[in-house]
């Protein structure tokens, strides 16, 4: 009995240490272990842009605008892309990775991390409901929850919602349009291949003003082996050709001269200049 | 015997799972909490030195630089940018990202501490990894940082981050007040990021610049005041950026969106390249 006391306390004593000691660990830790290894550098497999456009469910209005973009673009101008000012992206465009991006995971927030223009993200998994007020960003306001889909103990899919988005924005530098009503919201499924740990997917369904039907894509990323990465600084605005006057596109010469981007373009007004030169 | 197994597999079970947390957990009780979003001072603007007026902040230039800098602020009282390179939306850079003009978020892992700040959206990796400074890299207005943490108290948790930048890109600016770092790109930035031993939200950045500009390194030291549940604004400095560069000429864009001089009597443009019928006045 005395054993059997002792023998018993000494186990209990040890149960309680270890549940302590992991009630701790689980209490300060974030358990890394209960997420899917996202580590490293992700690049895209394909150019950067969303779709074949003539896939697009665009309602007849858009389709218009988009063609109308396709004729100024074949022109010379930039039609509904609006980037070229260096502008973000936004949402769901920086998806199609302009430059190799990581993403960083942590209990409160997954960072998707993209060196371009202004295309980071941060998707809230901390429980958080929509805010009452929020103010339209070109990335929106993403919501996040881990879901473990198979039931193994580990989460494998992260599923996001993306509203509060603002304009203009295009999904593509061919000027596929979003409604001007900005009302878009967009439904991702974030998850490893099960078969490739090094291939991530995103099935990304947008639900726009502009489109028919929700209209779903999915991106397909691969890991570099480099543990650990170079990531190189992208600025936009280094050496930008592209500026705009009076919301008229010119472009800048090899040696920093205005020109114009389109044939027989009139130049721009200088009447805030006492003398004009040639 | 069966207890004893049954005693001696529960120790072990208990064994493993300890050691399994421990091998697969980001303990972040060993590191310090600064969650949240950091924000400058009130009162503190864009100038390096926090403590003095922009533009009058004693920066220990050698004489070359002290002229440049001068110059600088004689073409910015004319209209002109200066030696402040970031009118068209270029990053800061460092060490100037640290003004944390518009709010910063720290990120910390093992590996990496992430800092990341809205404006310009400039980001920065510290890896404290453990690795060296590679032997060449493309330089980067963020340069290359590598940190390590440190425990000065001996109370077995992290309290500072001492970081080391190098791989700098030029043109870069201490300020909007157009302080010159050397063009050579040897700037070399030292940190020591803390948190106030008083008060848990506000945070000092202790920054050591050693530039050939510079007659001696000089140290500043920035603070920070946190804001818990933050919302974070979303900063685009080309979106509506009235400056506009044509060569080595800065404009201003008006409200009408037409070009205008940013300096009395500047000539206008080159339209070498325009029709010649096209040309309006």
């Amino acid at each position: 009995m005395l054993f059997r006391i002792r023998r018993g306390s000494l186990v209990n004593a040890a149960a309680i240490a270890a549940a302590m000691l992991m009630a701790v660990a689980g209490a300060r830790a974030f358990d890394e272990s209960k997420y899917p290894d996202l580590k490293g550098q992700w690049d895209r497999t394909a150019q950067p842009r969303w779709a074949d456009a003539k896939s697009a469910p665009l309602t007849p209005e858009y389709r218009a605008i988009f063609e109308e973009n396709l004729k100024d673009q074949a022109a010379g101008g930039q039609g509904t892309d609006p980037t070229f000012t260096c502008v973000a992206p936004g949402m769901p465009r920086v998806m199609n990775m302009y430059a190799p991006f990581e993403i960083v995971v942590t209990p409160r927030t997954t960072h998707m991390l993209m060196d371009h223009i202004h295309d980071s993200r941060r998707i809230f998994t901390d429980g958080r409901d929509w805010p009452k007020e929020m103010q339209p960003n070109f990335n929106g306001y993403s919501i996040g929850k881990w879901i473990d889909e198979d039931g193994d103990g580990r989460y494998d899919v992260l599923v996001v919602e993306t509203r509060s988005l603002r304009g203009p924005r295009s999904y593509d530098s061919t000027g596929l349009p979003f409604h001007a009503d900005n009302e878009t919201v967009i439904n991702e499924r974030i998850y490893l291949d099960k078969a490739d740990k090094n291939t991530l997917y995103d099935e990304i369904t947008v639900n726009d003003h502009a489109l028919t039907r929700p209209w779903t894509m999915v991106k397909k990323y691969v890991r570099k082996p480099n543990k650990q990465p170079v990531w190189q600084e992208a600025v936009c605005a280094e050496n930008n050709p592209h500026v705009v006057i009076a919301d008229e596109p010119y472009m800048l010469s090899a040696d920093g001269v205005l020109m114009p981007a389109k044939k027989d373009q009139a130049a721009p007004d200088l009447k805030y200049f006492p003398q004009s030169r040639k | 015997m069966l207890s004893r197994c049954g005693f001696g597999s529960l120790l072990f079970t208990a064994a493993m799972l300890l050691s399994l947390t421990g091998a697969q957990a980001h303990d972040e009780s060993k590191y310090p909490d600064w969650n949240g979003q950091w924000r400058r001072p009130p009162g503190v603007n864009n100038q390096w030195e926090p403590t003095k007026p922009r533009g009058q902040e004693g920066a220990p230039l050698t004489p070359e630089f002290q002229a440049i800098f001068e110059a600088n602020l004689k073409d910015q009282a004319e209209g002109g940018q200066g030696t402040d390179p970031t009118y068209i939306c270029i990053p800061d850079g460092m060490p100037r990202a640290m003004n944390v003009i518009f709010p910063m978020e720290m990120i910390i892992l093992p590996s990496t501490t992430y800092i990341h700040i809205e404006y310009l959206q400039m980001f920065r990796r510290i890896y404290t990894d453990g690795r060296p400074f590679p032997e060449d890299t493309d330089t980067a207005f963020m340069g290359y940082s590598i940190g390590k943490w440190v425990d000065t108290d001996g109370d077995g948790r992290f309290d500072q981050l001492q970081v080391e930048t190098r791989f700098l890109k030029s043109p870069r600016a201490f300020d909007s007040s157009g302080i010159p770092l050397h063009p050579d790109g040897k700037t070399i930035v030292h940190e020591r990021f803390y948190q106030d031993r008083d008060k848990p939200d506000v945070l000092h950045d202790e920054v050591t610049t050693i530039d050939n500009a510079l007659t001696r390194p000089w140290t500043v030291t920035k603070h920070y005041n946190r804001v818990r549940n933050p919302i974070w604004v979303e900063a685009i400095c080309s979106e509506n950026n009235d400056h506009i560069k044509l060569g080595k000429d800065t404009y201003m864009r008006s409200a009408d969106g037409l070009l205008m001089p940013a300096k009395k009597g500047q000539r206008p443009p080159d339209l070498k390249y325009f029709n010649a019928q096209d040309t309006r006045k």
